[in-house]
């Protein structure tokens, strides 16, 4: 959340010197994210980030506190001049009775009022608009003012429209529908904080906006001034449900000093006087059931020095924290705090107070130091990244582009059950709905979202979701790709795997007619499940991988084979054989026939022909052409007895 | 004899330049050289010259032949280079080259191996966690209250019927924070130096958000870690990734797991932390870090008394966009996978 202020404004409570790129700095460095500094007529506006545990910033007041602490620990002069007000002498007369549901409202300040309407004077006017704030009159003016600078959101009802002996503050039921001020309906969802009037009215939204029959008009005489410090959870569900996010409602949904309802309520009544000739003609209404617990904290300085990293001086440590508030003491070695009260909400253990004297100190003035390792912790640096790393460079090199697209898919793109999904409760569109089970189907869309290209070969790596009972789902990796290309052959797919596989030291791959409906293989490794080439068209090929099982048998053992002392004898044997034997099948018959047989591998194949290449080796001597004319003959019998192949 | 030595060196020069190719010359190289060439022959006549004047002979004979051999390796590699010009006169080198296929990867996936390569340089391990997770690993072990805004259904995701008794809602994980009592618990004890780089997921989408985004979260817990060392390791980084000349710095923050907490920015590489247009006032914003808050180490089985951390978890989009300045008006074109995008990287 952002606040605006006048550099005229805050310097209302600081005196100092230093200019305001010099504030604006050093709030940034040990305070707040002072994010611009603009010009405004002879004026700066400082256009200020207030992190939401620091409700107390969003207020004049306490960027005045900030301010002047963190010049002082720079060596700038500055003094904090907080605001006099002064306790009320008032009338005993009882003109409204409160009923208050300590629940849901903390503190409870108002008085009435008998006022001018009439515009606010050009100062405070600039200072509402410059801080984003509309100025309406001074009667509303005020209010916005009042919760500038103090930090404490105010109300004011026309006393006279509310019309009621006694104001009851209850939660909404569902179904009741309020007219907000600027003329919108909303029909609530019950559990909103309300105040109705004695016939049971709503005649305000509390924390969030003020309603339209018991705002000020241009006739009203008389006003109740009202500050509620509310249960903060009630004002954000209601605020986010209703879509009514005023700056309030903002404010209001955090932790807010209950304190300063009473300052709030002082200082709005001394600037009604000023401004709208008002005078106070009740009682002042007080009702306070949830009082502050006063809490203490103890710190020592070792420990204070241990978690910031550098010596800390004491005596400085003890003058930040007064300036900020806190009353501090130091004695056997410990720094004790007393936390004020608009820092309950936020400062609660020792580490807190380490922040405190930490930033005002400057983090700036701290060395950059690089942890030392304590203990030998070896790096596994053929790990599942690496291996992933060195596949997605492998096919880039071979010409994929690799896409990223969303784990969560549609029904459309869902593959297999819906009731088998992990499926979003609170999607934000129809298009993120399950978390998907397969890759292929969002890589297929990618191939059609982009028709205009004829060729495409993508690849993605990421996780699959499987849904398990009463536990969280299996996030497995997956590997999948596409081609799209004129004529795509299978063997392109499958030299790819082979190759990867090859690459990451997998043995025992092996390629089977594909078990599901439709053309391609599916993959083992060993007896293990690894995926599938699918061709879905004679262009459009995908497979997709187990990737989780391919890098639990990744490996980079190597092994040597001593190298061969005599020349191989290479030469090729073509056959005709029916096409429905699995090349597979004849290399594993024609490999058994003799241990010199090296390697055998499918050269060629057409129609019911296939020529196999054949390497014969022998490590203990030279082999002559009458060895291997032996072992051929016997590789043709076997292929005759057991194929009825023939050699051509 | 020493006026034929010096004919015969003459002529054999003259021979050489007339030399129109390899064979030529080689023929002429016969022609004096070889065992019946002419200086070969000449130089036999020594036997007939008187003793005396051997040595002399001797000398002169040796410079002819240097000579002559010489000017037929000049030659030679003059019309060596003359042969291979006539080919190379077809060349036209402005003619585009047979390229080896090239694809692309993501961007995103360039950014995690760079992140990658300079954390693992200072010691930090690579892991993974689950991206559905527990509430506790994402919020409530991370000292979330019950009532914090990121609990909300409108800002994280929520999977349908998954509520554990202890574990509470099952969600995707907002952020790679709950990789943190992940790792606590699979170590068990310190020393940690975590890099968990990993797709977060948050119920928002407009220019600047996607809801499906990456984070790298760093850990590490050990005995006297301080605000220094977390000081040292974003400078390392931001020096690294950003280059030597950008300074990084640390700001008060709030963040529920870290205490203190912090907002790390990085000086405008365009003014170099001067102020401009592009930056706010000489500096960028890059993402949240802080000392691991009490609650937390307590809630990953770590004695807060005896050991003290720092984390911190940045975007990989957000460090990459500012480190390329890449004009990108919608970071949700990362994953539309158009390809005339991707192939551009």
């Amino acid at each position: 959340m952002n606040i605006k202020i006048l550099d005229s404004w805050l310097r209302e409570y600081v005196k100092t010197k230093a200019t305001p790129e010099k504030i604006g700095e050093l709030l940034s460095l040990s305070s707040v994210s002072v994010e611009r500094i603009e010009k405004f007529g002879n004026d700066f506006t400082y256009d200020i980030e207030v992190t939401t545990n620091r409700p107390d910033l969003m207020s004049v007041i306490g960027i005045a506190r900030e301010t002047t602490t963190v010049l002082k620990q720079n060596g700038i002069e500055a003094e904090f001049l907080p605001p006099k007000l002064t306790q009320l002498q008032t009338p005993k007369k009882d003109l409204i009775k409160i009923e208050n549901d300590p629940k849901l409202v903390n503190r409870l300040c108002a008085a009435v009022m008998e006022v001018e309407i009439g515009d606010s004077p050009k100062e405070i006017k600039d200072r509402l608009e410059s801080s984003g704030t509309r100025s309406l009159n001074n009667l509303i003016d005020v209010t916005n003012y009042v919760m500038k600078t103090i930090g404490h959101p105010t109300h004011v009802f026309d006393f006279d429209r509310l019309n009621t002996q006694v104001l009851t503050i209850r939660e909404a039921k569902k179904g009741e529908i309020i007219k907000t001020l600027d003329e919108k309906t909303y029909t609530l969802n019950g559990g909103e904080i309300v105040a109705v009037n004695d016939k049971d009215e709503i005649i305000d939204l509390l924390g969030i906006m003020g309603l339209k029959n018991s705002v000020v008009t241009e006739k009203t005489k008389r006003i109740l001034f009202f500050i509620n410090n509310n249960e903060p959870n009630k004002i954000r569900k209601a605020s986010m449900s209703l879509g009514i996010r005023t700056e309030a409602a903002v404010v209001n949904e955090k932790n807010l000093d209950r304190e300063l309802a009473f300052d709030a309520l002082l200082y709005g009544i001394q600037l009604y006087k000023q401004i709208a000739k008002g005078e106070v003609i009740s009682d002042i209404i007080d009702i306070y059931p949830n009082k502050l617990r006063e809490k203490n904290i103890e710190v020592s300085l070792e420990k204070i020095n241990k978690i910031i990293g550098a010596e800390i001086d004491p005596e400085k440590a003890l003058e930040s924290l007064s300036a900020l508030g806190f009353k501090a003491t130091i004695g056997n070695g410990k720094i004790k705090v007393k936390v004020p009260s608009f820092r309950i909400g936020d400062v609660e253990i020792e580490e807190d107070v380490i922040e405190e004297i930490a930033r005002i100190y400057g983090y700036q003035n701290l060395p950059s130091v690089l942890p030392i390792q304590t203990q030998i912790i070896p790096h596994q640096f053929a790990n599942e990244f690496y291996f992933e790393n060195k596949i997605k460079q492998a096919m880039k090199y071979w010409g994929f582009t690799e896409t990223y697209t969303y784990s969560m898919v549609s029904e459309e793109l869902l593959e297999g059950p819906l009731a088998e999904a992990v499926e979003i409760d609170n999607p934000l569109n129809e298009e993120f709905v399950y978390m998907r089970k397969t890759l292929v189907p969002s890589l297929l869309k990618v191939v059609s979202d982009n028709k205009s290209d004829e060729t495409i070969k993508i690849f993605e790596i990421a996780n699959i979701y499987n849904k398990r009972p009463n536990s969280l789902p299996e996030e497995i990796l997956s590997f999948a790709g596409v081609i799209k290309k004129e004529k795509i052959s299978f063997y392109e797919a499958k030299g790819i795997i082979e190759q990867l596989c090859f690459d990451s030291g997998i043995k025992k791959l092996s390629f089977r007619q594909s078990e599901k409906a439709g053309n391609g293989a599916s993959i083992y490794i060993n007896k293990d499940y690894l995926g599938e080439i699918e061709i879905l068209d004679t262009h459009l090929i995908d497979f997709e991988l187990n990737f989780a099982l391919l890098l639990k048998n990744a490996s980079i053992k190597k092994e040597y084979k001593p190298l061969g002392k005599f020349p191989p004898i290479v030469e090729d044997l073509s056959i005709t054989v029916d096409t429905n034997i699995k090349t597979e099948e004849l290399i594993t018959c024609i490999q058994s026939q003799s241990a010199l047989i090296t390697d055998v591998t499918l050269k060629d194949s057409y129609r019911d022909s296939r020529t196999f290449h054949i390497y014969y080796k022998d490590p203990e001597k030279n082999l002559t052409n009458e060895d291997v004319s032996k072992i051929r003959e016997k590789i043709i019998t076997s292929l005759q007895k057991q194929f009825k192949a023939s050699v051509r | 004899m020493e006026e034929d030595l010096i004919g015969i060196k003459n002529t054999a020069l003259s021979f050489i330049l007339e030399a129109e190719d390899l064979d030529n010359l080689e023929e002429t190289k016969l022609q004096f050289l070889g065992r019946s060439g002419k200086l070969t022959l000449a130089l036999k006549e020594i036997t007939k010259i008187p003793v005396e004047k051997r040595k002399e002979f001797g000398l002169l004979a040796n410079e002819v032949k240097q000579t002559i051999e010489d000017a037929i390796e000049n030659q030679k590699s003059k019309l060596k280079t003359q042969k291979l010009g006539r080919v190379v006169e077809k060349i036209d080198v402005t003619n585009p080259g047979i390229k080896p296929s090239l694809g692309h990867l993501h961007l995103v996936t360039q950014a995690i191996e760079e992140i990658t390569s300079i954390f693992e340089k200072i010691s930090f391990e690579k892991l993974r966690y689950p991206e559905v997770e527990w509430d506790w690993y994402a919020f409530e072990a991370l000292n979330f209250p019950d009532n914090h805004p990121a609990r909300d259904d409108w800002e994280t995701f929520f999977i349908k019927g998954g509520v554990d008794p202890k574990k509470g809602p099952m969600l995707l994980t907002p952020h790679t924070s709950s990789g943190q009592i992940r790792e606590m618990e699979r170590k068990q004890k310190p020393p940690i130096r975590m890099l968990n780089i990993a797709k977060c997921y948050r119920r928002q989408s407009d220019v600047s958000h996607s809801p499906m985004f990456h984070q790298f979260e760093g850990l590490v817990i050990d005995k006297n870690i301080a605000i220094t060392h977390l000081k040292g390791t974003l400078d390392y980084f931001v020096k690294s990734w950003f280059g030597e000349k950008r300074e990084s710095r640390i700001r008060p923050y709030h963040f529920q797991f870290t205490e203190p907490s912090f907002e790390v920015d990085v000086s405008c590489g365009v003014c170099l932390g001067k102020g401009c247009k592009l930056c706010k006032a000489g500096w960028l914003e890059m993402g949240g870090a802080g000392m691991v808050h009490p609650n937390v180490l307590r809630a990953g089985g770590i004695d807060p008394n005896k050991y003290t951390g720092f984390a911190f978890g940045w975007g990989v989009e957000r460090v990459l966009m500012m480190r390329e300045g890449l004009k990108i008006d919608d970071l949700r074109i990362l994953y539309s996978n158009n390809l005339e995008f991707l192939q551009q990287f």
